[in-house]
């Protein structure tokens, strides 16, 4: 992998008064790769994303992109990047050739060189037939194609996705997970923020954690496992109110975390083959059924867990 | 360029909008038209009537001793006294200036006329000049206006008679015959009296230069009509371009809440360029709009707005003066939710205060008339008032002025809060 810095950030702080949203983070992304910032919401993720992309200023310190700082040289920034955002950002009484026309120009796109590259893009994200028609009528999915064909016009070095699979359905999610890949592929930089971790997982050369505003965890995933070291991760559906019982398991002697979500309970252990039986004990003297098992290698779930105390979707 | 480009994208967003389209060319025309057919009816000459304007004139003129039977001030009142023009004026006379003007500063009179004391001397006289005072309620501008046409309709008879006196006299000259003054003042009085025949017979329908066989056709109610049209459009096609310079500004609140003025700003674009392109969306969408209408009104209709400057004068004034306001109000604007009250309550309370929905009522109270000048719509309706009674650039230059720094001062607030808030 190519080591030369597309992004290095430094000391990056965005404070809202009081409310300390971004606090101090610090990591390099490398020239070709895909770096991914996983977190849950509220992690500091898409105000980190706003900084990098030069819509709002850093309270403190400052990042290079492609070796311009985000303070002094926005403009410079700007161009080098192209920046998908969470919330689809279209005009829907507009085609997806006047979009694409339109922001291609907000790129300095002009002429046979726009028509040329709106062409190529529409073929890109597939609505080379749609191209014609209001977005207005476009489906979930293919407003989210539109939506990241934008950020492509310009052929940025760097393009920042920012939770491009939220609340789109899985064969979607799909496409433009396999469209990430592709782009990596052919030599574009990736910024790709997530609280999906198998997302995270799956694309990422590295992965920077986030919780509260601030990086707790910085690697490969590999890397990243390592910091669980030999613990189990055990999962458990039960029936029941699981407060009642999450107490006397984390009091539990073996365990090291737990944290519940919905009926899925999620334990991180010394040795599985010990400690399952005394959460069977737990749960009876708790009146809660324990309904099904499983026992995994940790995962950047567990990562979270560890360094946390909490879930990743909490 | 890219300012331009962010304008024009606007600019295709609203007229693909159907709402907005129905709000700025659809409802003023409509509403006009309901007036236009309710209140003058085709071809029923009943219903809505200009009202009578009343005028104090004041005779100074003094004829001179050698041509004892012209009179044109004389001849004047009686033209204004005319039974043809008796539904529109009403005329009296005042022993002195001073109590015409009293007469028109306390109300009792829209208009005074003040005929010099050589108006007849010098309409016989090669190079001596005379003026007729006008003066007006400057809260009127329908009926002065009418009273000035006609006055200038007269004196345009004057002025060929005596040109038509001057040239008999240069060609007897050259055949070296002496032209009796006599002989002079008749070819004055039977080009004068042609010319003013001339005038009152237009109001008729036919030119007595020609005959006509098809039967007379009527043409003063017709005129009526549209002279209602106009007004009632006046004051429907101000609240709408008033609706659309906020509708229009409504829209960077829009974007700001849709996510695309954000992405915008994540292109290489200055801040100042993106703010602009959307300024200047929302002048060029009130050009449109106020050039549809115009015409429109014009060809549905048969208004006639007045003299091209003027209506050109007034255009840039408006066009400012609406822009400004809408980017004003939208500038308080937090969301959308607030857009739509917000919009619709400061532009009806505005509107009414600018004396847009009673535009076909005369005599209003004197505090209300003055109190539409504290805003830019009762400014533009005065203007546009004048324009329609035929007032010239100098006739609505103080209105188009006013309207432009009204709407220089809005826009300005509103462009720095804007860029304030999205620095």
């Amino acid at each position: 992998m190519n080591t030369q810095r597309a992004i290095e950030v430094q000391d990056l702080h965005k404070d809202y008064g009081e409310i300390h949203a971004v606090q101090g983070i610090s990591f390099d992304v490398c020239t070709g790769e895909i770096f991914s910032l996983l977190g849950p919401n509220g992690a500091g993720k898409t105000t980190t994303l706003a900084m990098l992309s030069c819509l709002l200023e850093p309270t403190k310190g400052d990042a290079l992109v492609m070796g311009h700082s985000i303070r002094h040289e926005p403009m410079a920034v700007k161009a080098a990047i192209g920046v998908i955002p969470q919330e689809i950002a279209l005009y829907a009484d507009l085609s997806a050739r006047e979009n694409l026309s339109f922001w291609g120009k907000m790129y300095g796109l002009r002429g046979t060189a726009l028509r040329e590259r709106v062409d190529e893009v529409l073929g890109i994200i597939g609505l080379a037939d749609r191209q014609k028609g209001p977005v207005a009528k476009f489906s979930g999915g293919m407003k989210r194609r539109l939506n990241i064909g934008i950020g492509l016009l310009h052929k940025p070095q760097i393009l920042f996705m920012d939770e491009p699979t939220v609340g789109i359905d899985p064969q979607s999610r799909r496409n433009i997970l396999d469209s990430v890949k592709e782009l990596n592929r052919q030599g574009m930089t990736i910024l790709y923020t997530t609280h999906y971790m198998e997302e995270a997982q799956e694309l990422s050369d590295h992965i920077a954690i986030m919780d509260q505003g601030k990086v707790i965890a910085y690697g490969t995933h590999e890397e990243l496992v390592k910091i669980v070291g030999e613990l189990d991760r055990i999962d458990l559906m039960i029936s029941g109110e699981s407060e009642r019982v999450l107490e006397q398991w984390r009091a539990t002697a073996g365990v090291h975390q737990a944290s519940a979500e919905d009926k899925k309970v999620t334990l991180l252990v010394d040795d599985s083959n010990l400690v399952l039986p005394r959460l069977f004990e737990a749960a009876v003297r708790s009146g809660v059924r324990i309904t099904a098992v499983e026992i995994a290698e940790p995962n950047l779930e567990a990562v979270f867990l560890h360094l946390t105390g909490r879930a990743l979707r909490d | 360029m890219k300012m331009l480009d962010i304008a024009l994208k606007d600019l295709l967003r609203y007229l693909r909008t159907a709402f907005l389209v129905v709000m700025m060319f659809v409802v003023p025309l409509l509403m006009t038209g309901i007036f236009y057919f309710a209140f003058g009816g085709q071809g029923s000459s009943a219903g809505f009537n200009v009202p009578v304007t009343r005028v104090q004139i004041v005779n100074l003129d003094r004829p001179p001793a050698q041509s004892s039977r012209l009179a044109f001030g004389e001849m004047l009142i009686e033209f204004l006294q005319h039974e043809k023009l008796a539904t529109l004026l009403q005329v009296t006379i005042a022993p002195d200036g001073a109590s015409a003007r009293e007469a028109v500063k306390n109300r009792s009179a829209e208009v005074a006329v003040i005929i010099p004391a050589n108006f007849t001397s010098a309409a016989l006289t090669p190079g001596e000049g005379a003026t007729i005072t006008i003066v007006q309620d400057p809260a009127r501008t329908l009926g002065p206006g009418i009273v000035k046409g006609l006055i200038s309709q007269f004196v345009d008879g004057l002025v060929g008679a005596k040109i038509a006196a001057s040239v008999v006299m240069e060609q007897f000259g050259q055949r070296g015959i002496a032209v009796q003054a006599d002989t002079l003042q008749n070819v004055a009085v039977q080009y004068a009296a042609w010319a003013v025949a001339q005038g009152q017979s237009r109001g008729e329908g036919k030119n007595p230069a020609l005959e006509l066989e098809a039967p007379p056709r009527k043409v003063e109610p017709a005129s009526e009509k549209t002279v209602v049209a106009g007004l009632i459009m006046t004051g429907m096609m101000l609240f709408f371009v008033f609706y659309t310079g906020a509708g229009t500004a409504e829209s960077i609140i829009q974007e700001d809440e849709e996510g695309t003025l954000a992405r915008l700003f994540t292109t290489p674009t200055l801040h100042s360029v993106i703010l602009g392109g959307k300024f200047i969306g929302v002048f060029i969408t009130i050009i449109v709009q106020l050039i549809v209408l115009l015409i429109a009104s014009a060809l549905a209709f048969g208004i006639h707005w007045g003299e091209l400057p003027a209506v050109v004068l007034l255009s840039i004034g408006l066009v400012v003066a609406a822009a400004g306001f809408g980017v004003f109000v939208m500038s308080f604007v937090k969301n959308m939710r607030q857009a739509g009250p917000v919009v619709g309550g400061v532009l009806t309370l505005s509107g009414m205060v600018g004396g847009l929905f009673t535009t076909g009522i005369q005599n209003l109270p004197a505090a209300y008339e003055t109190i539409q000048l504290l805003t830019p719509h009762g400014w533009a309706l005065r203007g546009w008032k004048l324009a329609l009674a035929g007032g010239g650039v100098s006739d609505v230059l103080l209105p188009a002025l006013v309207m432009l720094a009204m709407g220089a001062v809005y826009f300005a607030v509103g462009a720095f809060l804007f860029r304030k808030r999205f620095a």
